[in-house]
């Protein structure tokens, strides 16, 4: 798709099979049913980033960028921490609570170890990491151990948890 | 007093206030910090039960339940800081999206006309409850960024960026318009002690000309019907009922509707002459909010309807 100027326009409707790659990883991995993103539209942007935004963009002047980055595509569907800070409440499968001093650790940019007893219940990839009732953000599981997805830029050490 | 106040900063404002002293002595006093409940995230009460466990004084604003202010320094570690589901905000940068609160109910298109760094943005976006579309402009495009961070940050998935002079922008109509528009700045001495040192009365003169420029363009961008904010966070009247009288000059069809009061905010009467000249008698129903009245940054708020 490209606009009048020939240009290709930063955020695009993807295509159906992109949609459904990333709709049906969140589903499958999180139980997040596609129901949730109803009313709102998927656009694939620039370095594989899928924003959810608006069901409706608009033509001109030339958009810098819509809504929220959910997920990024490099082969895998890699989900944001915006997704998960926003959606994870819905979130039922591959979801580990954290203790205190662990979320205070992943606010802070560490990754972390758990005891095998805590990971009977999620399988190996991407993890929607909580504390209490709050989602954190994502986290890469694999042997048993969880590698902090958290950008620098969120990255915050936490007084009050 | 140990801040640095030019004279002609002193003989420009010191009329128009009530109490000049108390106005000057104010500008040197660090604002307390303000924050807003992020209602796509969170709510006041979860947030208010969640402060008083960590032993964090807040207090609740009268004139908007989303509102907090606290003296504890710490409120950027919290876990609601995090995860977004709050957001530090002056308070007077909450007014103009609050002004809109009956239009936003059902505003399906809407333009933030000067966004980032988005605080008001993300406001909108909340007030919306993501539906819609909130168009967020900004002219600069290093400024865009910021603007997406926050974006994301709170999760305000019904907003569009662009990055366009507002003057070219595309003609479209839009059911609400919020016009934020760039100032001298003079409001926000109190987080900016270095600002008189760049302050001058030519720089306030090429603001307004920017400024009489881009409300008319926004004014054209508004649907009949729709309503307009126009705010600056600067005491200059050439910013502030200047701008407003030359829109009223320009387009007669534009109404300047009544600001309500605010429970515990003081909202000042706008200047009616300002250097010899008289303002149009509607732009006396905007209003402008004086440091030293609520403990808050300056203000200026007109609220325009097509």
């Amino acid at each position: 798709m490209r606009d009048r100027t020939g240009r290709r326009p930063r955020n695009d409707a993807p295509p159906q099979e992109t949609r459904s790659m990333v709709l049906d990883y969140l589903e499958e991995r999180f139980g997040l049913a596609p129901e949730t993103f109803r009313g709102f539209g998927l656009y694939l942007a620039s370095k594989g980033r899928v924003y959810l935004g608006p069901e409706r963009a608009i033509g001109e002047p030339r958009v810098v960028s819509v809504g929220i980055t959910i997920a990024r595509l490099s082969g895998t569907v890699k989900p944001s921490t915006n997704l998960i800070q926003l959606f994870g409440r819905q979130m039922t499968r591959n979801v580990i609570p954290l203790e205190k001093e662990e979320a205070v650790s992943y606010a802070k940019g560490e990754d972390i170890r758990l005891p095998a007893e805590r990971l009977s219940h999620v399988t190996e990839g991407y993890v929607s990491l909580g504390y209490a009732d709050v989602p954190l953000g994502c986290g890469m599981l694999k042997d048993g151990s969880i590698r902090n997805m958290l950008p620098k830029a969120k990255r915050l050490g936490l007084k009050f948890i | 007093m140990t801040m640095f106040i030019p004279d002609a900063f002193r003989q420009r404002y010191g009329p128009l206030v009530d109490d000049e002293d108390a106005f000057l002595a104010c500008l040197d006093v660090l604002l307390p910090k303000s924050f807003r409940v992020n209602t796509l995230k969170s709510n006041p009460d979860d947030v208010k039960k969640r402060f008083s466990g960590y032993g964090i004084q807040i207090k609740q604003m009268e004139w908007y339940e989303d509102a907090f202010v606290s003296e504890n320094p710490d409120i950027g570690a919290t876990l609601e800081h995090f995860t977004g589901a709050i957001y530090m905000q002056e308070l007077v940068s909450m007014l103009p999206p609050l002004l809109l609160r009956e239009e936003l109910k059902d505003a399906r298109f809407v333009l933030d006309a000067c966004a980032a760094p988005g605080s008001k943005t993300t406001q909108l976006a909340a007030m919306m409850g993501n539906r819609g579309v909130i168009v967020a402009n900004d002219s600069s495009y290093s400024r865009t960024r910021a603007l997406k961070f926050n974006l994301e940050k709170t999760g305000a998935i019904n907003a569009i960026i662009t990055n366009q002079d507002l003057r070219n922008f595309p003609h479209m109509q839009f059911d609400a318009i919020l016009l934020d528009a760039p100032c001298s700045a003079e409001g926000t001495i109190r987080k900016n002690d270095k600002l008189f040192y760049e302050w001058s009365e030519k720089s306030i003169r090429s603001q307004s000309r920017l400024q009489k420029q881009l409300i008319t363009k926004a004014f054209e961008l508004l649907a009949p019907g729709g309503a307009m904010v126009y705010s600056t966070c600067t005491f200059a009247p050439e910013e502030n009922e200047a701008v407003v009288d030359w829109l009223l000059q320009n387009h007669p069809e534009a109404v300047v509707e009544p600001i309500g009061e605010m429970e515990g905010l003081k909202l000042s009467p706008a200047v009616e002459e300002w250097q010899g000249t008289a303002f149009d008698a509607w732009v006396r129903k905007t209003r402008r909010i004086w440091p030293h009245h609520s403990n808050t940054g300056g203000f200026y708020l007109a609220k325009v309807r097509k």
